[in-house]
C-alpha cells in the first residue's frame, strides 16, 4: 500500500524466496533460520501443556529459537489475519478455522505444501473433510489441526428431577424441553434449551435434517437455498424450540453460553466437545457440575436418527512469507502428530486429525465424536468467509427469532445475499 | 484524527474568547516570511491529514479486495465503487439514519450542556466544583470501558437498568431486550453518546457564559428583561461563535460515531445498526471490499465538508464583521 510498506514486503518476499530456494525438500529446517519463531493459536483450542509439551521439544532440538505462541480471539481474527498478511512480518504459522482457509489460500498467503504431506505423522490417515477443507484447486495450503462437532450438553440431575430421558426426536426434544420448562420455568432466568439468537452453527443440523441446505452448487455457480422448503421447516421447527424453551437473548451470541450454563438455571445448550472444560473450568465456571452433565446428538426428525451437525474445526498454515518456513513445519509436525494430538484428545476432549486416534475419546467426548460420524460442511467457496463475516446467517436467525421477519422473506433474503456473496 | 480536531477546537474557541479589540488590518505586502514561518506546519497537516485522505479518495477509486491487499496492487474502477453503494437500498438506510441520529444527538448533547452551564453559573461554589469534577470524570473516562460499563448495565440477564425499571414499577422488564427494537437501541446509543459528549460542550459554554459582559445582562434586567428574554437576546448572541464551533464538532462527531454502536454490540451489529461509519468498517475490514469502504468513507467525508462549510462560512463571517 505504501512505498516503505512496499519495499518492506519485497525484501521479505525475496528473503522468505531465499530460504525457500535454501531449504529445497529437506523437511529440516536450514541453518539460516533463526526465529523467533511466532504462532497464532486461537482461544480455547490447545490446552496449555499441549502448548507448553510442543514448545519443550522443539526446545530441546532447537535450544536458540524463541516461540512466540499468541492466543487469538474468534471474534476479530480475520480482520487480524488481513491485516497481517498483507503487512510484511505475518507470524509463521497461524490456527484458520476450517471455513476460513479457502479465502487465504485462494490469495496465495498460504505456503503450498503439497510436496511435504508425506513429512507428517499420520497424513494418509487425517480427517477427510478438514482435508478437504484445507484442498484448494488440487493443492494442500495446510494442516488438519483438530475437529469439533456439536451435541446438546444437559444437566442429568435435572433431567432425574423432571423424569425424562435424553430424547430420540425433535418431537421428542420439544416435549423434553416442556416438561423441564414445567418443573422449572417459575425461575424467570430458567432455559430448558438455551439458545442464543445469533447461534446460527446449532440452527444449520435442523436445516440439514429436513434436507435442506446452505447453498448448492451446480458447475461453478452457487445458489443460495435456505429459502427451499426443506429449509424453511428446518427453521420452523428451530424457532418453535426457541419461542417455547429457550429465554436466551434473542439477538445475544454463543460466545458467553458456557458461563450462563455454569450459573446453574439452564438445563441443555448446544455445545462443542470442548465447552465440557469451559463449563467445570474452576475460574469461568463451576466444577461441581462435572458429575452432573450428559451429552446427547440433536435428534432427527425421524425418530432414532441424529441429526447432521456441522463439522467445525481448525487448520494449522504456514504463511507464505514466513522467513522460517523449515522451522515452523518442524513445529507443527510436532502439534500435529501423533503424541500431542493424543493429548488433544484426552485433555483437551476434541476429534483428533486423523481416524487412527479416534478411539481415544471416551465418556462425554465419545458422544460427540460420535456425532461428528454424521457431518456437514459449508460451501467449500473463497468467498464463503464474507458471508460468515457479513452476518448474513446471524441476522437471518434474529429476525426470525424476534419476529421482525416471517421465515419465508428472511429466508429469501439471506439466500439471495448468499448467492450474491459466494458468486462474488 | 479526533484527538487532532479537539485540539484544534479548544485552540479555535481560546481565539474566539481572546479575540482582542477591532484592530487596523495591515495591507498585505508580498512579504515570504510568514509563509515560511507556517510552512512546517502546514507540511505537518498535510502529512498527518492530507495523506491518508488522500489515500482514502485514491483508494475509493479501485478494486481493491483481499487479494489486492496482499499484493499490494489494485485495480482502477473509476467511480464504479460509488455507483455500487449509492444504488444499494442498504447504502441509502444508512445514510438515513445517520442523517437522523446526527440531528438528534447534536441536538440533545447541545441542549443538555447549555442547560449544564447555565446551571454551572448559577449554583454555589461547592456545587459548581462537584459538578466540573463530574464533568471532567465523565471527560476522562477512556471510551471503550465507558461503554462497556453502559453494555451491562443495559446487559438482557444481568443488566442493572432492567432490575431498576422493574424494581421501580415500571413494568416487567426482567429479560428484556434493549436492542431487539432499534428504536430502543438506538435511544440506549444515544443516551450513551451525549452522555460522553455533554462535558466538552458544558464547559466550552460555561467558559464562554463567563465572558458575557455582566452590566448588560443588568440593564437587560433592569429594563424589565425576563430570564429567557436575557438568555435570547444577550447570551446566545454574544455566545454565537462557540455556538458554531460547537454545533459544527459536534456534528462532525456525531455523524462518525462508531465505537459506541461496535462495542456496544459485541462487534457484530445486526444491520439495523448501521450508521455510515459501521457500514464502513464492514465494508472494509469485515468484507474485505476496501474499495467500497472507502468509498462510503468519501461519501461519510463530503457530506461532513458540505455541513461544516455553512458553519464555516458563518464563523468566518463573524469574525471579519467583529473585525471590521
Amino acid at each position: 500500500m505504501r512505498p516503505r510498506k512496499l519495499l518492506f514486503a519485497a525484501v521479505a518476499m525475496a528473503v522468505a524466496m531465499l530460504a525457500a530456494a535454501c531449504g529445497g525438500n529437506t523437511p529440516a529446517a536450514t541453518p539460516a533460520e533463526t526465529g523467533p519463531l511466532t504462532v497464532w493459536l486461537m482461544n480455547g483450542s490447545a490446552p496449555q501443556s499441549v502448548v507448553d509439551g510442543v514448545n519443550a521439544d522443539f526446545k530441546a532440538k532447537h535450544p536458540n529459537v524463541t516461540v512466540n505462541v499468541q492466543i487469538q480471539q474468534w471474534s476479530d481474527v480475520t480482520t487480524k489475519l488481513d491485516t497481517a498478511f498483507a503487512g510484511s512480518t505475518p507470524p509463521d504459522i497461524m490456527e484458520l478455522g476450517n471455513t476460513l482457509v479457502a479465502k487465504y489460500a485462494a490469495i496465495g498467503a498460504l505456503q503450498d505444501i503439497t510436496s511435504k504431506k508425506s513429512a507428517y505423522e499420520n497424513s494418509s490417515t487425517w480427517l477427510q473433510s478438514l482435508t478437504d477443507s484445507c484442498t484448494l484447486t488440487g493443492k494442500l495450503y495446510c494442516v488438519p489441526y483438530y475437529a469439533g462437532s456439536r451435541a446438546i450438553i444437559y444437566r442429568t440431575d435435572m433431567f432425574a428431577a423432571a423424569g425424562v430421558q435424553p430424547p430420540t426426536s425433535m418431537d421428542d426434544l420439544m416435549t423434553v424441553g416442556q416438561k423441564l420448562m414445567a418443573k422449572y420455568g417459575s425461575d424467570p432466568n430458567f432455559s430448558a434449551l438455551y439458545f442464543p439468537g445469533k447461534y446460527w452453527y446449532a440452527a444449520a443440523p435442523f436445516v440439514w435434517d429436513f434436507g435442506g441446505d446452505i447453498a448448492t452448487q451446480s458447475g461453478s455457480k452457487w445458489t443460495g437455498s435456505l429459502s427451499s422448503s426443506q429449509s424453511q421447516q428446518g427453521l420452523t421447527e428451530v424457532n418453535n424450540l426457541v419461542s417455547k424453551l429457550s429465554r436466551a437473548d434473542k439477538t445475544g451470541d454463543e460466545l458467553k453460553q458456557d458461563q450462563a450454563f455454569a450459573q446453574g438455571h439452564i438445563a441443555m445448550i448446544i455445545a462443542n466437545g470442548w465447552e465440557v472444560g469451559v463449563i467445570t473450568d474452576p475460574k469461568s465456571g463451576d466444577p461441581t457440575l462435572q458429575n452432573k452433565l450428559g451429552a446427547f446428538p440433536i435428534p432427527s426428525h425421524n425418530a432414532g436418527q441424529t441429526a447432521p451437525v456441522f463439522l467445525g474445526g481448525s487448520d494449522l498454515g504456514i504463511a507464505a512469507h514466513s522467513k522460517n518456513p523449515g522451522l515452523a513445519q518442524e513445529w507443527l509436525q510436532l502439534l500435529a502428530g501423533t503424541k500431542y494430538q493424543s493429548q488433544m484428545v484426552t485433555v483437551g476432549g476434541v476429534i483428533p486429525n486423523t481416524t487412527t486416534l479416534a478411539s481415544l475419546s471416551s465418556g462425554l467426548p465419545a458422544v460427540f465424536a460420535k456425532a461428528a460420524t454424521n457431518s456437514r460442511f459449508t460451501p467449500n467457496s473463497p468467498n464463503w468467509a464474507n458471508v460468515e463475516s457479513g452476518n448474513v446467517l446471524q441476522d437471518m436467525l434474529v429476525s426470525i427469532f424476534t419476529g421482525k421477519s416471517s421465515i419465508p422473506s428472511a429466508t429469501s433474503a439471506a439466500s439471495d445475499k448468499i448467492t450474491q456473496i459466494l458468486n462474488g | 484524527m479526533e484527538a487532532a480536531i479537539r485540539t484544534e477546537a479548544r485552540t479555535a474557541t481560546v481565539e474566539t474568547d481572546l479575540e482582542p479589540a477591532p484592530r487596523r488590518r495591515l495591507v498585505p505586502r508580498a512579504n515570504l516570511l510568514p509563509y515560511v514561518l507556517i510552512a512546517p506546519a502546514l507540511l505537518v497537516i498535510a502529512g498527518v491529514l492530507g495523506y491518508p485522505l488522500g489515500m482514502l479518495g485514491w483508494l475509493s477509486t479501485q478494486r481493491y479486495g483481499l487479494r489486492e491487499l496482499y499484493q499490494h496492487q489494485g485495480e482502477f474502477v473509476g467511480l464504479q465503487n460509488f455507483v455500487t453503494i449509492l444504488s444499494d437500498p442498504q447504502f441509502h438506510y444508512v445514510l438515513e439514519v445517520s442523517v437522523v441520529f446526527t440531528v438528534i444527538n447534536v441536538g440533545l448533547s447541545m441542549f443538555f450542556a447549555t442547560f449544564i452551564a447555565l446551571l454551572l453559573e448559577r449554583v454555589s461554589r461547592v456545587v459548581r466544583l462537584l459538578l466540573t469534577s463530574g464533568l471532567v470524570f465523565v471527560w476522562a473516562t477512556p471510551v471503550i470501558p465507558a461503554i462497556n460499563l453502559w453494555q451491562w448495565m443495559f446487559d438482557y440477564e444481568f443488566g442493572v437498568v432492567n432490575w431498576l425499571l422493574t424494581h421501580l414499577g415500571a413494568g416487567n422488564y426482567i429479560h428484556h431486550n434493549w436492542f431487539e427494537n432499534p428504536i430502543q437501541g438506538f435511544t440506549v446509543i444515544t443516551v450513551i453518546v451525549v452522555w460522553g459528549a455533554i462535558p466538552f460542550l458544558a464547559l466550552m459554554l460555561y467558559a464562554g457564559l463567563t465572558q458575557v459582559p455582566r452590566e448588560l445582562v443588568d440593564a437587560a434586567e433592569i429594563d424589565g428583561a425576563r430570564p429567557w428574554q436575557v438568555f435570547a437576546w444577550i447570551t446566545v448572541p454574544i455566545l454565537r461563535p462557540i455556538f458554531l464551533v460547537l454545533f459544527s464538532l459536534s456534528t462532525i462527531w456525531d455523524f462518525q460515531v462508531f465505537n459506541q454502536v461496535w462495542v456496544l454490540l459485541n462487534q457484530r451489529p445486526s444491520k439495523d445498526y448501521f450508521l455510515i461509519s459501521v457500514f464502513s468498517f464492514q465494508e472494509s475490514f469485515r468484507v474485505s471490499q476496501f474499495g467500497l469502504g472507502s468509498a462510503a468513507a468519501v461519501v461519510m467525508v463530503a457530506i461532513l465538508v458540505v455541513v461544516t462549510f455553512f458553519y464555516v462560512r458563518q464563523t468566518i463571517r463573524l469574525s471579519t464583521e467583529d473585525g471590521r
